[in-house]
């Protein structure tokens, strides 16, 4: 008895709902804390709100005031951001820009009415928290009486759903390796698109015009993870549905980096609503949901004592995710196909210019209309390796291929009402350009990121209107806080309301807003690691009334630009019988401090040091200025040695400063030219990462010093490689490459 | 040496269950086994005469269900997983096991009004409307030609250019009102032409060259005889060699006959054609 008073009472804690001023106030309670899970069959840190993960969903009418009272129990700060919410700016959730951090055991209260509904979401905004357990659904229910209350839609009984993803990788470390280039993702995905594999896929030339237009192998997303999950879970049941019931499904994407196909076992799904908006309910046979959008989907339970597959595939298809509705017997849907990566880099090849700029050919692309990926669908382009097999070269089959499949894409939403903005409004247009790059991971608006960029002021009242190009390889979410948008995807004055825009590469895509709400909003990339790349911008409102939380404005923007543009260190050091041969490095968006050594066992061999202090230039980074500073001690009785050029020098004993510059050419060889402050000049071409096979890396330098190396190195864990070379100084060697 | 430690772990954790797995013949066992086999978690033995597969595995990696959600997704029915049905339908014609009847015999007449209710929420293009526009039987034709072309079917684009021919042949010019008669006479022999090559030839892409003044003569008496249900005039920039072609299509959704799967989505809608 005692037990369940107790209970009680931590119930009434947690949902303390009481009538003030004639508005219910809803009350959350929620503890931070450190825990332990077990995802992948190892032991890792993660983080648990109320004891779990996902965090608990969140439940609101709109009318309601929510009070969400924040426990943090963590050893580091903490925020909690609630996505695609209207709200005072204060409470959006944001470190530094829109409050402090939540320290160490602070309790933090988050207050504000409820003024809108949908299917939301909720997620740390603080760091890469979310990408360990910190996101949530939040659902804001339409009050009984609302007009746009839609019978057979808003009455259907429903399912918050949330998809996350899992990596047994400190998420800290994923983006430091993506910062360093680390194929480790790739080997562990099968996307390294190496020499061996194009021959073997019969692709040779495009690999090597890939690589001649300097790019890296290309895939859709770019970390791997180990377990994908609904809800918590990779597979789990709902049993309560029977044959005939219709289930909404509130499905947002928690995940810090994957987009997730979405397809169900019983038949096509009824889109009726994305980013909390309602559209007009549209058939679809699958939808891919980006990063931090939400989609709302009737489904049906066909039969009796059947549970239907409801399945999300990350978008490089590696693994999948499952919920079953329904009870008994399970009916499965089809698992999608291996993406056929050649394909797509072939034509990656055709859409890129040798100057790192993309060309369209012409075909005005927006909105997901034109789904250039679509040349790796097995499933809907065929899949030309099932014909190569002969056992499964069957007369009745030549597998099956789906160009009836119903895709999801902008174009097909549509709002129920007109969305029109205030005709007499003042506008205003802006322009951004989405860039990047793959080689350094940096991630950019108009080639600069939050750290290079003030706020951008726009005055309340005035139709803000943005043109967004995507000029990058990578698809981008991009997310305003505070506002939802109209994507003009014309459906004219129906143009549905959203707070993520995905955008493809090469696409055009123009949104506009009412700016209706002062503060300081974050517009992002929502892709976790492109947001802590700098791919963010602050959009201000002129003369907004000071914000409590946040008294020094101008020292808390700088503090929130360098969250964005850390500094990541790199090392690496191979073991070998002739001697040591490493590096290390520090590196932020565009300065980089590194120094490589070559260090033999003994005098004749010498010991060796390069420091190179550069900037990366131009938005692909392949042009790297540097001063630097070389030193070298041997003992080779004084034997002189000649350059190319005719100049002379021992090498015995040598500590030079030097001005110089590293660019990167067609085959992504790095051409390094190289001038001492004692008039000798140095040229160099070098390239350690050929990739032979998925796991064999070939290296070869030389240079006009006539120093040349070359070697193999075959990856076999993250850390480790085992590595040979031939050095024109300490000869051969074998040895263990340990990086980090 | 590396036998070692398995043989140890399996005799601890080793479960060995019978279980049911639908299927016909030695192609099917081998599928099925090779699809239940993980290098040290699981072994299955199927037999086709039972039907019953043998599997051993080790509990503390896998787990029944497991392996028969590998076995389902290769084509296989079990009595926990049913697999999907066009990876069934995939299976070699020998392979095509029976299966057990998925409809349920409680289901009422209720549930129908509930499917009848869903429709009127989503505006579908579903329903059909009886037509007495005359030109209805050209239209319905050129869009099995077209679809035929999406699909990249020369075969079938040739069968329906015919029954195209014949229904463009079969008009009742007496039906048509004025201004539908004075377009039509325009493209008439047009129309004759490009439909009777596109029916003599199975070589798509000269089908597809004739189906580009095809859809324009189409258009050019769809603006004039316009049809209840709305048709998309659509455009790709890419097709006829960068001069870019027309379509119509009754669905707003773009599938390009000039690409069929490799460029699918390529083009948007210029005009919607409606009463």
């Amino acid at each position: 008895m005692y037990k369940h008073i107790k209970l009680l009472a931590v119930l009434l804690g947690v949902l303390s709902t009481h009538i003030l001023f004639g508005q219910n106030v809803v009350r959350y309670d929620l503890t931070i804390k450190d825990t332990i899970v077990n995802f992948s069959g190892k032991e890792k840190r993660a983080i648990a709100v109320n004891e779990q993960i996902p965090m608990p969903t969140l439940t609101f009418t709109e009318g309601d005031i929510a009070e969400i009272v924040v426990h943090n129990k963590l050893k580091e700060s903490t925020s909690l951001h609630w996505h695609g919410l209207f709200l005072p700016n204060k409470e959006d959730g944001v470190p530094y820009l829109t409050q402090m951090p939540i320290k160490p055991n602070e309790t933090f209260t988050y207050r504000f009415p409820i003024i809108q509904s949908g299917t939301h979401w909720y997620h740390s905004h603080s760091g890469l928290q979310e990408q360990i357990g910190m996101y949530g659904s939040m659902v804001l229910l339409k009050k009984k009486d609302d007009p746009r209350f839609r019978k057979g839609i808003d009455d259907l009984p429903e399912v918050p759903i949330i998809l996350s993803e899992w990596t047994d990788i400190k998420p800290e470390n994923v983006q430091r390796m993506l910062r360093n280039a680390n194929d480790w993702a790739a080997i562990k995905k099968g996307t390294v698109q190496s020499y061996s594999e194009a021959i073997k896929a019969g692709h040779f030339k495009t690999k090597l015009g890939n690589e001649m237009k300097r790019m890296l192998a290309m895939d859709v997303s770019d970390v791997y993870y180990d377990k994908f999950l609904i809800n918590g879970k990779n597979e789990s049941q709902l049993s309560q549905f029977k044959s005939g019931d219709k289930v909404r499904l509130r499905i947002s994407n928690g995940g810090a980096s994957s987009y997730f196909w979405l397809s169900y076992a019983g038949g096509k799904m009824t889109v009726v609503a994305n980013d909390g908006n309602d559209v007009e309910p549209v058939e679809v046979d699958r939808l891919i949901i980006g990063v931090s959008e939400t989609y709302d989907v009737v489904v049906t339970i066909p039969n009796e004592n059947i549970a239907y597959e409801f399945l999300a595939t990350p978008e490089d298809r590696t693994k999948s995710a499952s919920i079953y509705l329904g009870n008994g017997k399970v009916q499965l849907t089809s698992r999608m196909p291996k993406l056929k990566y050649f394909e797509g880099m072939k034509m990656m090849n055709d859409m890129m210019n040798m100057d790192g700029s993309m060309d369209d050919m012409g075909m005005n692309m927006s909105f997901q209309k034109m789904d250039m990926n679509t040349v790796m669908y097995p499933e809907i382009t065929g899949n030309p390796e099932m014909k190569m097999d002969n056992k499964m070269n069957h007369s009745n089959h030549s597998m099956n291929v789906k160009q009836d499949i119903v895709t999801l894409n902008y174009g097909m939403l549509k709002a129920p009402h007109p969305t029109t903005l205030p005709k007499d409004a003042p506008v205003r247009e802006l322009r951004f350009e989405l860039t990047g790059n793959m080689n350094r991971y940096v991630w950019s608006m108009d080639n600069k990121v939050l750290s290079e960029t003030d706020k951008i002021l726009i005055k309340k009242g005035e139709n803000v209107r943005i043109t967004l190009y995507n000029g990058s390889m990578m698809r981008h979410p991009m997310h305003l806080h505070g506002h939802d948008f109209r994507a003009l995807n014309g459906q004219g004055e129906f143009a549905p309301l959203k707070n993520v825009l995905d955008i493809m590469p090469m696409e055009t895509d123009t949104i506009e807003f009412l700016a209706n709400a002062e503060g300081d909003w974050f517009f992002h990339c929502h892709i976790l690691y492109h947001m802590m790349a700098g791919m963010n911008r602050v959009f201000s409102y002129e003369e907004q009334a000071p914000n409590p939380y946040l008294p020094n404005k101008i020292w808390a923007y700088k503090k929130l630009q360098s969250e964005s543009n850390k500094f990541h260190f790199m090392a690496e050091n191979d073991f070998a019988t002739n001697g040591n041969d490493g590096m290390v490095m520090f590196h932020n968006t565009r300065w980089s401090f590194g120094t490589e050594w070559r260090l033999g066992y003994n005098d004749e061999h010498g010991y060796e040091m390069e420091t190179h202090i550069g900037r990366y230039v131009g938005k692909n980074q392949w042009f790297m200025p540097f001063i630097g500073f070389d030193w070298r001690y041997r003992n080779q009785n004084g034997e002189v040695e000649k350059n190319l050029f005719g100049q002379t020098n021992t090498k015995d004993q040598r500590a030079v400063l030097s001005l110089g510059a590293k660019y990167t050419l067609p085959m992504l060889v790095e051409f390094q030219g190289e001038v001492f402050m004692d008039g000798n000049v140095k040229f160099q071409l070098m390239r350690e990462d050929i990739p032979i096979s998925p796991r064999l890396r070939w290296a070869f330098m030389v240079n006009t010093d006539k120093e040349y190396m070359t070697g193999f190195k075959y990856i076999t864990t993250r850390n480790l490689g085992i590595s040979t070379h031939y050095d024109s100084d300490m000869g051969i060697g074998f040895g263990v490459t340990l990086n980090y | 040496m590396l036998l070692f430690p398995l043989c140890n772990a399996q005799t601890k954790n080793q479960k060995t269950e019978t279980v049911k797995i639908y299927g016909n013949c030695e192609i099917c066992e081998s599928t099925i086994e090779k699809a239940g086999n993980l290098k040290n978690q699981s072994i299955v033995d199927w037999n086709k005469e039972t039907k019953f597969a043998i599997i051993s595995y080790d509990s503390l990696k896998t787990s029944k269900e497991e392996i028969l959600k590998r076995i389902a997704l290769a084509g296989y029915d079990s009595d926990t997983f049913l697999a999907p049905n066009d990876t069934y339908s995939n299976l070699p014609s020998c392979c095509q096991y029976e299966r057990i009847k998925q409809t349920n015999t409680k289901m009422e007449e209720p549930k129908m009004e509930m499917t009848t209710i869903d429709h009127s929420m989503h505006s579908n293009k579903m329903d059909e409307m009886q037509d007495p526009n005359p030109l209805s039987e050209v239209y319905d034709s050129y869009f099995a030609v077209k679809d035929a072309l999406v699909r990249t079917d020369g075969a079938a684009a040739s069968t329906s250019s015919k029954t195209l021919f014949t229904e463009i042949n079969n008009v009742k010019m007496d039906k048509l009102s004025m201004d539908v008669h004075m377009a039509w006479m325009k493209v008439f022999e047009n129309l004759k032409e490009d439909a009777e090559h596109i029916a003599g030839i199975k070589d798509i892409g000269r089908q597809r060259d004739h189906f580009i003044s095809l859809s324009k003569n189409i258009y050019e008496v769809m603006k004039i005889s316009k049809q209840e249900t709305p048709t998309y005039y659509q455009f790709c920039p890419m097709a006829n060699d960068g001069k870019g072609a027309n379509w119509l299509s009754k669905e707003n959704t773009i599938k390009n006959p000039y690409y069929g799967s490799q460029m699918l989505n390529c083009g948007n809608t210029v005009e919607t054609i409606k009463e």
